[in-house]
């Protein structure tokens, strides 16, 4: 299920990239892990990061690529490669969370994003539904009541495996979580501590606060929330476009109004 | 019905600060937090001012990392140059609502000139606000700073019209 077809000019670019300390095997292993997205449509970006990540990590064994990137988040900004591993128990290459060989499970690695935990593009509009199966999926494998008879270093790895496929999976699936993760990864951070003094955009969301409080029953409430949906959708759409145009101001803009907005609607849901 | 309302807008920090403040009696001891609790059992000052009186200027400040939005108002004397009353409506959390609660307070009877020096650290201090909540402060003192521009500008606009009329 895992292994496909080798795309020819994807393994040629890499063969050249790679520095020659790098085993065939390896290589192979590691191209074949990155064949491995069923919805990737974009080897460009992982070519990049391939090259970003594999030329400065020559050892096998290395784990976590955070202090290379220099992000103290731990969140590996230049993509989603996996990482070539050898498996810590049967050492055979290519284990991805969990051996393919033996199904041990493995250490958590911080820079593989959530995306690639689930086989996603990165990208704002992604295919909802497919979530939770995968998700299920990867707990029927990870999760650390399926360890009981293993030994206490795996089941380490099983707690904290799952707990991040977990993470993942309510990140991803909320679109405000995803927004700001997205934009996260591209290193543009939500600034807790700025202020705003736009006069419509708070003038808006005091009066809709206020019709909230002053809202007397159930059926004013809904209308407010269906109102407050609607505006979401079409801000979420506002931010697919200026996530992929590049336009960080606006998508930042765009974070702003949806977390407003998610304020109203988990106000409107406390009242009800 | 005021009270009513403050309390609903309050309630969200009512939950924040019950788990952090031992006590909501009235000892005068040092409790974390006492006087945030003191400020949700005690709201002074909620309420609005006529937004187009001209006497009032209107500080309209949000942290949208949180989505929070907090509207501070206050009422000048023409002559003197004094803040004679303020009041707030602040949709946020606990520490926010307290920020702003303190913030009106402490503007009344003051010039506003001396209102802007008003730091958020002075207002966190008064309150103890842990360092998570040290933004909601800041928010306040924005929206001073806010309200009072707001006046200045619109008893610029004000002195134009009369300049011109004359």
């Amino acid at each position: 299920m895992w292994r496909k077809q080798l795309r020819t000019p994807l393994s040629t670019f890499i063969r050249k990239t790679l520095p020659q300390s790098i085993s065939p095997q390896l290589l192979e292993e590691n191209i074949t892990q990155l064949q491995n997205q069923p919805n990737s449509s974009n080897p460009c970006s992982f070519n990049t990061n391939a090259q970003t990540r594999v030329s400065r990590n020559p050892r096998i064994h290395l784990i976590c690529n955070s202090e290379f990137l220099g992000k103290s988040s731990g969140f590996c900004s230049s993509g989603s490669p996996e990482e070539t591993r050898s498996c810590w128990s049967c050492k055979s290459q290519g284990a991805f969370l969990i051996c393919q060989s033996c199904g041990s499970v493995q250490p958590v690695d911080h820079s593989v994003d959530y995306f690639t935990i689930f086989g996603l593009e990165r990208k704002f509009d992604i295919e909802v539904g497919s979530l939770e199966g995968k998700y299920k999926d990867w707990q029927k494998k990870l999760h650390p009541d399926l360890v009981h008879t293993k030994s206490e270093e795996e089941r380490e790895y099983a707690a904290e495996q799952s707990a991040r496929v977990i993470d993942a999976y309510t990140t991803l699936r909320k679109p405000l979580l995803r927004a700001i993760y997205i934009m996260r990864l591209e290193g543009v951070e939500v600034d807790e501590e700025q202020t705003v003094s736009e006069p419509e955009l708070l003038g808006e969301i005091m009066e809709i606060r206020e019709a909230v409080e002053e809202a007397m029953d159930s059926k004013s409430l809904n209308q407010i929330q269906s109102q407050m949906e609607e505006k979401l959708r079409h801000w979420y759409d506002l931010f697919a476009n200026a996530f992929t145009s590049k336009e960080y101001d606006d998508a930042l803009k765009a974070i702003q109004r949806m977390t407003y907005y998610h304020r109203v609607k988990e106000e409107i849901v406390k009242k009800l | 019905m005021l009270r009513h309302a403050t309390k609903r807008i309050l309630g969200f920090g009512l939950a924040e600060t019950r788990s952090t403040a031992p006590a909501v009696t009235r000892i005068p001891r040092r409790f974390y937090h006492e006087r945030v609790v003191d400020h949700y059992n005690n709201p002074r000052n909620v309420g609005a001012f006529d937004k187009n009186d001209p006497t009032v200027g209107t500080g309209l400040v949000g942290a949208p990392a949180c989505g929070d939005v907090m509207k501070l108002q206050i009422k000048v004397d023409e002559e003197t140059g004094k803040i004679t009353d303020a009041c707030f409506k602040t949709f946020g959390c606990g520490s926010a609502i307290a920020s702003s609660s303190v913030a009106t307070e402490w503007v009344k009877g003051k010039q506003m000139e001396e209102v802007l020096t008003i730091k958020n650290t002075e207002i966190a201090k008064h309150l103890s606000l842990p360092p998570v909540k040290l933004h909601c402060s800041m928010l306040a003192e924005d929206a001073i700073k806010a309200a009072v521009k707001d006046y200045e500008a619109k008893r610029g606009k004000s002195l134009e019209t009369k300049a011109a009329e004359a």
